[in-house]
This record gives structure tokens, sequence and C-alpha cells, in this order.
């Protein structure tokens, strides 16, 4: 059996809610709605979202722990997979803001605890370390004309066989503060939205999800491939 | 003769070849004097003593000179505070008269571009914050995949663009997503440009990890203590072999890992880069004992000298080919050294000579003495490796060929 590369689970966080392919979007709980619908990104708590503290949440970024949070969301039980599997999972972020917070931050106060995360990779790196993760990876700085995107790219991997799995993942954190320091810069709300990529499977994997059903959930990093017909299943594929 | 792909493995690549390079450093512009410098195996590093009172570990770095941006400013005055772009603008229009005139052949439709850059204009950042006067187009360059916009607009590319930033490994994973482009069918030819600054920024960022050596870094060193950065620009032109005459030399294959260890310190084993150096060799179909030579990452710092002598033994065993690091002459250029340290090994095979250890003393013990400390004839090169590591736990590896 080799089936083609398809998306196997997504999921999504934003103002308006989070959620993942199985429970749709949800609202945040009160008063962390109110918060996070302003702009107050520090008051997420990984409580909210995973089940024990992941290491070094708290002196995370923002990127990184909205990224991680997107990660755990899709409920992928990454941490169970055989260290083989997980030898060869892939991950590619893509990003239009990057680490826009964590550099300014660090412009205004540096601390060596700040300064690692002044990449757009770092949170590339914070999700392979909790989920031990060493495949192939990249990130993508996103923006004018940049194609093509993380989607497109893991669907090579799997088909050269680069990778056996991959993650992708779209992460857009930029806060009040920052935004309001540079307000030449297009205001987008944040979001971080994921999905895995693989091969279908007998178990747990055995049904690839229609594009249809979560263009509304993950439409940024899906890219193109969003742009799906109504009612058409879509395969990876066709999407290039 | 092109290097034949293998047909056992998952999908035998087309080798993608190097048509063209451009570089600017230290040195200046131009790959003539970063050859001599070679050469010489000294050069590049300088102090600048009034940066001192800033508080940075180290005013040592591998400094473009003022000499070039005062001739490019001219050439490009929109962007005149406007430093990577000047740079990388360099790098792609050498590149582009090293390929030749059948470059000109390629419609824009089928040209791509991709980027490699840790922070950009970052110094536009800075001067925005600090309400210093900032133009248009450095304020655009912020963000990186703009940055890479204007570069391609510059290069009449109207095909995919790509920015990549991965740390200290974007350049060569640039590389790869330009191999890629063209083994895709997405486009004949990728110009592939990596491009960073010695700011305020990254000095003081590094600064507060203390991993800068205060006098220049001395890779491999029993007594080094640390890296010293580097600014500069570098740019290949890869193309299918069918359109740039089917001559020189090849990426035949290529990959990368992540360590799942430590953000800002390689794994104590070397584990994660030994996959990358393995996933590389197995897409080229190489035996290890088939490497001429080795580029190594090479920074000067404890942890990652240590950690690639342990990679490099693991894959290799004690036939641990010559290896070198050039970071003493160039400094540690960040999301620019993969392509600018490709293009040190692009000199090697036309030199036929490997280039040394610039500022090594006295090899550290642990090291396999493999370690090249000055230049050595190399008339059968052949196969050279180019490793890379950074931030986060990454690694990446290419094999280039020479038929």
């Amino acid at each position: 059996m080799n089936h083609a590369p398809a998306i196997l689970a997504a999921s999504f966080l934003g103002p308006e809610g989070q959620g993942n392919h199985r429970t749709g979007l949800r609202p945040w709980p009160a008063p962390l709605d109110a918060a996070l619908a302003q702009g107050d990104l520090g008051q997420f708590h990984w409580s909210t979202l995973f089940a024990s503290d992941p290491a070094r949440f708290a002196r995370m970024d923002l990127m990184s722990r909205f990224g991680l949070a997107a990660v755990e969301l899709l409920g992928a039980g990454l941490e169970t997979w055989p260290a083989e599997r997980r030898d060869r999972a892939g991950v590619c972020v893509e990003t239009g803001a990057g680490s826009l917070a964590a550099d300014v931050s660090f412009l205004h106060t540096p601390r060596a605890s700040l300064f690692t995360y002044t990449l757009p990779s770092t949170v590339l790196g914070e999700i392979c370390i909790h989920y031990r993760l060493r495949g192939p990876m990249l990130c993508l700085m996103t923006g004018a004309a940049s194609t093509p995107g993380s989607v497109q790219e893991a669907v090579q991997w799997l088909e050269r066989g680069e990778a056996g799995a991959c993650l992708c993942l779209r992460c857009e954190v930029a806060d009040a503060p920052t935004t309001a320091k540079l307000p030449e810069f297009p205001r987008a709300d944040w979001h971080a939205a994921a999905l895995l990529l693989g091969r279908p499977d007998a178990g747990q994997w055995s049904r690839p999800l229609e594009i249809d059903s979560i263009v509304p959930l993950c439409r940024s990093v899906l890219g193109s491939a969003g742009r799906a017909t109504h009612g058409e299943h879509r395969h990876p594929d066709r999407w290039l | 003769m092109l290097p034949q792909p293998n047909p056992s493995a998952p999908t035998p690549p087309e080798p993608v070849a190097f048509a063209g390079c451009g570089v600017v450093t230290a040195l200046g512009a131009g790959t003539e004097p970063l050859q001599r410098a070679l050469d010489a195996n000294t050069g590049g590093l300088t102090a600048r003593p009034q940066l001192a009172c800033r508080g940075y570990q180290s005013v040592v770095a591998g400094f473009v000179p003022e000499a070039f941006f005062d001739s490019a400013r001219a050439a490009h005055p929109a962007h005149a505070d406007a430093r990577a772009f000047l740079l990388a603008a360099e790098a792609i229009q050498q590149a582009e008269r090293h390929a030749g005139a059948w470059l000109g052949t390629v419609p824009p439709e089928r040209r791509g571009l991709v980027l490699a850059t840790t922070k950009a204009d970052i110094e536009a950042l800075e001067n925005l914050l600090a309400g210093r006067p900032c133009s248009p187009a450095a304020r655009r360059h912020v963000q990186p995949a703009r940055l890479a916009a204007d570069l391609a607009a510059g290069a009449r590319v109207r095909g995919p663009v790509q920015c990549v930033s991965v740390a200290c490994v974007s350049g060569l994973l640039a590389i790869q997503q330009g191999a890629r482009l063209i083994q895709r069918g997405q486009a004949d030819l990728v110009y592939v440009a990596g491009v960073d600054l010695v700011s305020h920024f990254v000095l003081a960022g590094f600064s507060t990890l203390k991993s800068l050596e205060p006098d220049g870094c001395r890779p491999f060193d029993r007594a080094r203590a640390g890296l010293t950065l580097g600014e500069g620009a570098g740019a290949v032109v890869l193309a299918r072999p069918g359109l740039c005459g089917g001559a020189g030399v090849f990426l035949s294959g290529w990959g990368s890992s992540n360590d799942a260890n430590h953000l800002t310190g390689p794994s104590r084993d070397g584990s994660g880069l030994a996959l990358a150096i393995t996933r590389a060799l197995a897409a080229a179909a190489a035996a290890p004992e088939s490497i001429d030579y080795i580029h190594v990452h090479g920074t000067g710092t404890p942890y990652n000298d240590a950690m690639e002598s342990l990679a490099i033994r693991a894959v290799f065993g004690r036939r641990v080919p010559p290896f070198s690091s050039t970071k003493g002459i160039l400094g540690h250029t960040l999301g620019a050294a993969g392509v600018i340290e490709t293009i040190v090994c692009l000199l090697a095979f036309q030199a036929r000579r490997l280039p040394g250890t610039p500022r090594l003393r006295e090899r550290d013990p642990s090291v396999p003495d493999a370690l090249l400390a000055a230049p050595q004839p190399a008339p059968a090169l052949r196969r050279v490796l180019k490793i890379n590591c950074g931030f986060a736990g990454t690694n990446a590896a290419l094999l280039l060929e020479h038929p």
C-alpha cells in the first residue's frame, strides 16, 4: 500500500478561538478571550491547551508558545511515535512577521534568554525539542510574492522520500505593544495554524482530511491550496 | 560527464549545476581578493575600537570595507542606507556576469530566487525604533521577504521567490531549495543569495550569550574561546546542466536534521549533524571514503568545534578526510555563511587547492588530525562536503561534485 501524501490533522489558534479538525473552532474561555482579542498575548497560559507544563514555556517568546500550542492541538500523539518515525518527521514553518516581537523586545532590553528567540526558526527548534523530531526542516519568510509555501514543500519532501511525515506551521504573532511601536507595518490578526501531512495508513491515520473541511480553520497555511472548489476533495499533489 | 543519479534512492535526483558565483566579504567585492586571502591563509578580521564604548564582548569582526558601500551607494542611490540590499545585489550581479551570456536566454518566468538571511536589514529596525532616519527601501527590508522580492525584481526574476531563515544553516538550506525548484521543473535557473550584517543587534546579542572571542576566533584551537562575527553576501547561480554547458561543479546531494536537544548549544554527541551528513551522502549514493574534503562550520566556540569533531568521526571513522574552517578569515556570516562558504568550496575546485584553517596556533588534541592548518594542493579534487550548524539544533550538509 503506497498512498499519496495527504493532510491527516489540522489545528488553529487565533483571536476568534482555537480548535482542530475534530472539534472545529471553539471560543477561548473568559477572561482570556478578551485579552487575546485585544492582542494581550502574554495572558496565554500553558494550561489552556497542555496537559502538563512544557519545559521552559514561560521563558519562550510568543511565537514559540503559540507555534508549540498549534502542534499540540493537532492531537497527533507525536510524543508516542517510535524513534524511527520521529527521526524522519520534518517541520516546515512559514511566517511573515517572524520574530519581530522578540526583536523589538530585545532592542529595548537586551537579554541572553531573549536573544535566542530573535530568529523565526526558533519555534521550529522548540517543536523539535519538545517532540524529539529530527527530520528535515525549513522556515520560509513569506510576504510579497513568496512561493511555494510550506504545504507544497512538505508534499515534495514526502513524495521524494526525504521525510515520512511533516508538520506545516503558519505562525503570525505580533502583539499589541509591537504593532504600536511600528505603526507603518501592516497589522494582521495574530494566529497559528498547523497541519500534519503524511501517508494514510491502516491505523489512526486512515482517513485523510477533505480540504474544504479545514479551509475555514487553516486558510493561511494552506495558501494557494486553500482555494478549493466547493465540495471537491483536493489531493495535495493537485494543489501545486 | 555528469555525476550519475542513484537509481535505488527513493527518488533519483537530477544533479544541479553551479553556473556562477559572486561574493562581497570583509575582503571586499569579488572572488579574487577572497582567493588571495585563502592562499595566504590570513586576512579579513579587523577591530573597530570606536565600538568599544558600546560594551560588546568583542569589537573584532569581518566588516565589509566602507569603500565598497561608497561605490555601491552611487549605483543604488535609493538604497543608500539599505546595506543588506547593497551587498546582496552586488553578489547577484557578480554571479550573473560569472555565469555568462547564456543566462540572458532564460526568460524571467523561468528564473527563481532564494534568499538566505537571519536578520535581513535589522539596522533599519534599530533606526526606526530609535527615531533615526530610515529610507523607505531600508524600512521595507526589515521584512526579509520584501528584501527577497526587491532582489528578485533587480535580477528580472518572475518565477518562484523564496526567503529562507533557519539560523546559521539558512545558506545551505537555501541552496537546497534552489536545487529543488529546478528539479521540480518550477525554474530553469535559480539565484541563491545569502546576506547578513554585523549590526548592533547581533553584536549585542552574541555579547549577551558571551560567545564572542575578544581577539578573533581560532577554530579548533586548543585555546579557542568563541566566535567572531562577519558580514557579507554570497550568490550562486544554480542551473540545469544542459543550459550552462554541462561542465563544472554539481550539487549531487543534501541533507538536514535537527538535534532535538537544545536551542543554542549543539548536541553533546554530534549525532544530529552526523545524521545530516549521512543523509547527504545517501542522497548522492556517495560512500564516506569518497569524500575528498570537508568545509566545516568551525565557529571557534568550544562546544561547536567539539561537536563537529565527534560528528565527522562518527561518519568517517578512522578515515576522516582533510577538513578546515575559514571563519578565521571572514568571520561567521550567519545566514550568509552557507552560501559564502560554498563559494569557498567552488574556489577550491577551481584552484585545486584546499583552504587551511586561519588563525590556528595549536590544534585541540580532541580534534581529528586531518584538520588542515595551511592550504594544501588537491589536484584530484572530486567530492567536497559542506556542513553548517545553527541555533535551534539545526544541521545541514551539501555534497558538491566535480566529475
